[in-house]
């Protein structure tokens, strides 16, 4: 592989990941396709055309596929500055603040803004601030992380943003705590202090979710007894859609439970959708083109042409493979329920707008590797 | 620049956290593997159970004949109309026209129209005219379903017997529950796959199960001689102002019941209606109104049966050679039994007669003379025999059974005050069958109405057999009873039923009703012909009537206009020519 990249570059072509690009094409094209496919029918219940929410969904492709390619010819070293990185920290604790507070006066909490048509997620947002940040922070300092407690020290310094999503979004939080997680251990030489500490970090969550409020309590209830817990309702919907597809599934669009039985079917829930309609053998397939994304992300990474541009890589690659093996679980009822979009293929703007936002980012990444 | 930015031990690392990551989603993928091949079956029947709905096809119940294969209850295609929300697009015009078609008030109509449910019904039972009228508005949402109501042409002939039925076509009382097994047919469904809300989705496949019609029940009722006989109970309940006044008319040798009234009747399309006092009543009120309306007295109630009963002295005694016909009694108006004096309803006295005048005279110190000579063992010996014990086992549900002294109970006066029909309580029904069993030279039948049901392409028939127990008693006894109860209506106490022509056997009885003193009486007549080869027997009680209360007075011509018509219809030829009567009667 090594040898075939040096070819390239020595036969002076530049280098750009296309498989890479193909896998995010087609992901996004089959999220289309299944948005479609789930949405139609409440679509024509609610709107009377089965459009509606693919057209949506079509438009944020769009402006995605037009970020994705500015990111991409952008050279992803202008992040790498101080100014930015901070900004990028600031940023993130104004728009997070700004949501918490909007929440407080509406009583209730909140997730996003609304912009014109689209709602608009902060913390989605904040997801591609903080790798970024974190890429700078760590980059610069690799050096000087040596001892456990340096480690700590970058941990700590994100800790603000995490608590703030984790007071609106704990599976967002969760998935931020896993990136940042994943960064400092890439760089710190502490690994197996980091791997304890994170492990003791779990168990401390899991302490937290079991013993705290009764809603976070009750998602332990109905991971353990979909059947009978009274909310275990769209638990065991999904598990009806995946059993029910069997090997090859019932066919493209044929799906029974997207008719109103499972809410939000083109949703969090797509995934059973895919299950129904195509089968163990379609859901294999798509899992297998994330590992081949997040393969080609880890290439990447491994051979990028400095270490902010690796970090960059890893902390969306972290981003996507936690997004999508949480999704996954879910759905299969493997951990306790939590509404977390499957990337690229779920609908909604700001999940694909970011997740393009950040392929965009980790191809500028490939179009710099010098071999 | 050329060497990697990112060192070995930072790549190690990152290919561990991927292999980690991967080994993550291997999980899932195995979680899914089982979920989808080991639990797909579990989770794809529940989803079918989830998505399928069931929609019933009623199976039309079995029609009812009678013995001429006359229709006593049949079915009528009836529609019912109901709305479905979310297809209902006009809904003004919905509630307009329900509401101008259907008589019903278009604030009710609306609130159903609008009320937010999968399926609201507005109307059942509506006829096939107003249906068609509205299909031919087309509205959207508005579904009409086919259904079937269950309707009895003769309103309340046999109401008690026939029974009816409620809003799923299954029998409630009378012969529609007792042989609903075969009436009730089986109902085909119609699976539909419906989304979320329950609403169908077009183009999918149906799967369709063709409903079985239920067996048609042909009975041994006969219209013509139900209609005598309950003309003849009306007559006479409005003449003697009676509470009630029950028939039945059966025939001794098989069973088989032509007629069983109970004035008053019900009508049978409109069982639930109450009457005007009973409306304003509370619910336990106007259900215990239901059921007494509903009752059939005939099987589900015990009387005394008084002097009737003295036919079943009358066999113990013949049969067990403790009394002949000719034997001479004394009559003095009373028997002492132990220190109480038991009295004849002849005040007087009958002075000396014979057995044979006793039955006539329908004298008590004879009866509780040879009841004495029988003894407690031989009397409930011969209530054994003559099925007194049992339920007469007929096809109607609640049949009520007798209610007796236990034999080591019974005393002298108990004895005395049963051999004529006193301190026991029996159903008429009963009765008659023990009476068909004395006369009909011993056999024990079941009565019954059911004898065959046959499927309603007329392809498999059923035909009921019913137990038979031959020779409880002597064929001799049987005789001789046959002969003494013709003189009873030739000479004795049951002259009111005799008709010309024919030769008929009976006995009268008054029972005065528990308790004694109230001046209350059942009175009644059990009649049979020909007397020598009995093919019809009836029996007839007169519940509480006013004025005049001797069996023999008003029950045994109850049963004379009955036989008057029946006895021709039924094919019975005349015995004898009316002048020959004198010289066949006189014959003691």
């Amino acid at each position: 592989m090594a040898n075939r990249i040096k070819k390239k570059y020595m036969t002076g072509k530049i280098y750009f990941d296309y498989p890479m690009l193909f896998l995010i094409i087609f992901l996004i094209a089959f999220g289309i396709l299944m948005v479609f496919s789930t949405s139609s029918y409440k679509s024509m219940e609610y709107f009377k055309t089965p459009y509606h929410w693919v057209i949506r969904q079509g438009v944020a492709v769009v402006i995605g596929a037009v970020a994705m390619g500015f990111f991409c010819k952008l050279d992803y070293r202008v992040f790498q500055n101080k100014v930015v990185a901070r900004s990028c920290y600031i940023i993130s604790i104004v728009l997070l603040g700004t949501v918490l507070i909007l929440g407080a006066a509406k009583k209730g909490a909140i997730r996003w803004f609304q912009v014109g048509g689209f709602q608009f997620q902060p913390s989605e947002v904040a997801k591609i601030l903080m790798i970024i940040y974190l890429a700078y922070t760590l980059s610069e300092n690799a050096h000087r992380i040596v001892k456990f407690k340096d480690a700590m020290n970058i941990i700590f310094r994100c800790a603000p943003i995490i608590l703030l999503i984790f007071s609106q979004n704990m599976s967002t939080a969760l998935i931020l705590c896993a990136i940042v997680g994943v960064m400092v251990l890439v760089i710190s030489p502490k690994t197996k202090e980091l791997m304890i500490a994170a492990l003791a970090f779990v168990g401390l969550i899991v302490v937290y979710l079991m013993s705290t409020n009764s809603y976070r309590n009750e998602r332990f209830a109905i991971w353990l007894h979909p059947e009978t817990h009274e909310k275990g309702l769209q638990t065991m919907q999904a598990l009806y859609a995946i059993g029910s597809g069997g090997i090859f599934g019932k066919g493209l669009g044929q799906s029974m439970q997207k008719m109103g039985f499972i809410p939000e079917s083109h949703n969090d829930m797509i995934f059973s959708i895919i299950c129904e309609e195509l089968g163990l053998f379609g859901a294999v397939c798509v899992i297998l083109v994330f590992m081949a994304l997040i393969w080609r992300m880890l290439l990447i990474a491994m051979n990028a042409e400095d270490l902010f541009g690796s970090l960059l890589v890893i902390g969306c690659l972290t981003h996507i493979a936690v997004q999508v093996f949480i999704n996954i679980a879910v759905v299969t009822n493997t951990i306790p329920p939590t509404g977390v979009p499957l990337p690229f293929i779920s609908y909604g703007g700001t999940s694909i707008l970011g997740a393009m936002i950040e392929m965009g980012i980790v191809l500028s990444v490939s179009r710099r590797i010098h071999l | 620049m050329g060497s990697v930015a990112l060192k070995t031990g930072y790549k190690k690392k990152i290919l561990g956290i991927v292999i980690l990551m991967f080994s993550g989603f291997l999980i899932v993928t195995i979680r899914l593997g089982y979920i989808m091949i080991a639990q797909a079956d579990k989770y794809l029947s529940l989803a079918k159970d989830l998505h399928q709905r069931e929609r019933q096809i009623k199976a039309p119940r079995g029609r009812i004949y009678d013995r001429n294969g006359v229709m006593i209850a049949s079915n009528k295609a009836v529609y019912s109309i109901s709305v479905i929300y979310s297809q209902t697009t006009e809904k003004e015009k919905v509630v307009r026209i329900l509401s101008e078609q259907l008589g019903l008030s278009s604030s009710e109509i609306k609130k159903k129209v609008y009320k937010n449910s999968v399926r609201e019904k507005i109307k059942s039972n509506v006829e096939k005219k107003i249906a068609d009228r509205i299909r031919k508005y087309k509205l959207s949402g508005v579904k009409i379903d086919e259904d079937y109501k269950r309707v009895y042409p003769f309103d309340s002939l046999a109401s008690k017997v026939l029974g009816f039925t409620g809003g799923d076509n299954q029998g409630i009382v009378g012969l529609e529950v007792a042989y609903d097994k075969y009436l009730k047919g089986k109902s085909g469904k119609i699976l539909t796959l419906t989304d979320g809300k329950g609403i169908e989705i077009d183009g999918a496949g149906e799967e369709r199960d063709e409903p079985v019609a239920g067996c048609d029940l042909y009975t041994s009722l006969d219209v013509n001689l139900q209609n005598y006989v309950t003309q003849a109970c009306k007559k006479v309940k409005k003449e003697k102002k009676a509470k009630q006044v029950s028939m039945i008319l059966m025939n001794p040798q098989n069973g088989e019941i032509y007629a069983m009234s109970n004035v008053p009747e019900y009508n049978l399309n409109q069982p639930f209606k109450l009457s005007k006092r009973v409306k304003m009543a509370d619910g336990k009120k106007q259900q215990e109104y239901l059921n007494k309306k509903w009752r059939n007295s005939c099987i589900n109630d015990t009387y005394e049966p008084g002097s009737v009963f003295k036919i079943v002295t009358a066999v113990a005694g013949l049969e067990l050679g403790k009394v002949k016909v000719n034997d001479h009694f004394n009559c003095p108006g009373y028997r002492m039994v132990e220190d109480r004096r038991i009295r004849c309803h002849k005040v007087g006295g009958h002075g000396s007669e014979t057995f044979r005048e006793g039955v006539m005279n329908s004298c008590n110190p004879v009866f509780m003379e040879v009841g004495a000579r029988v003894g407690v063992d031989g009397m409930y010996e011969t209530f054994q025999k003559l099925g007194l014990f049992e339920r007469t086992g007929i096809d109607l549900p609640g049949e009520a059974n007798s209610i007796m002294h236990k034999k080591k109970n019974v005393k002298a006066v108990e004895l005395a005050t049963m051999s004529f029909g006193q301190s026991i309580q029996i159903t008429p029904l009963q009765l008659l069958r023990a009476v068909s069993a004395a006369v009909n030279g011993g056999t024990l039948i079941t009565p019954h109405f059911g004898v065959r049901a046959v499927s309603s392409d007329g392809s498999k028939e059923t035909v009921f057999s019913y137990p038979v127990k031959k020779e409880v008693i002597k064929k001799e006894t049987s005789e001789t009873v046959r002969e003494l109860l013709e003189a009873v209506v030739s000479e004795g106490s049951g002259k009111n039923c005799k008709i010309e022509g024919f030769s008929i056997g009976g006995k009268t009885a008054t029972s005065e009703k528990l308790p004694r003193g109230t001046g209350k009486y059942i009175s009644s007549f059990l009649g049979f012909s020909r007397a020598k080869d009995p093919v019809v027997m009836g029996i007839v009680l007169i519940d509480e009537p006013v004025g005049t209360y001797y069996g023999g007075t008003i029950a045994a011509p109850v049963m004379r206009s009955v036989f008057q018509m029946a006895l021709p219809y039924l094919g019975i030829s005349r015995d004898y020519k009316a002048g020959n009567q004198e010289k066949n009667s006189t014959g003691q």
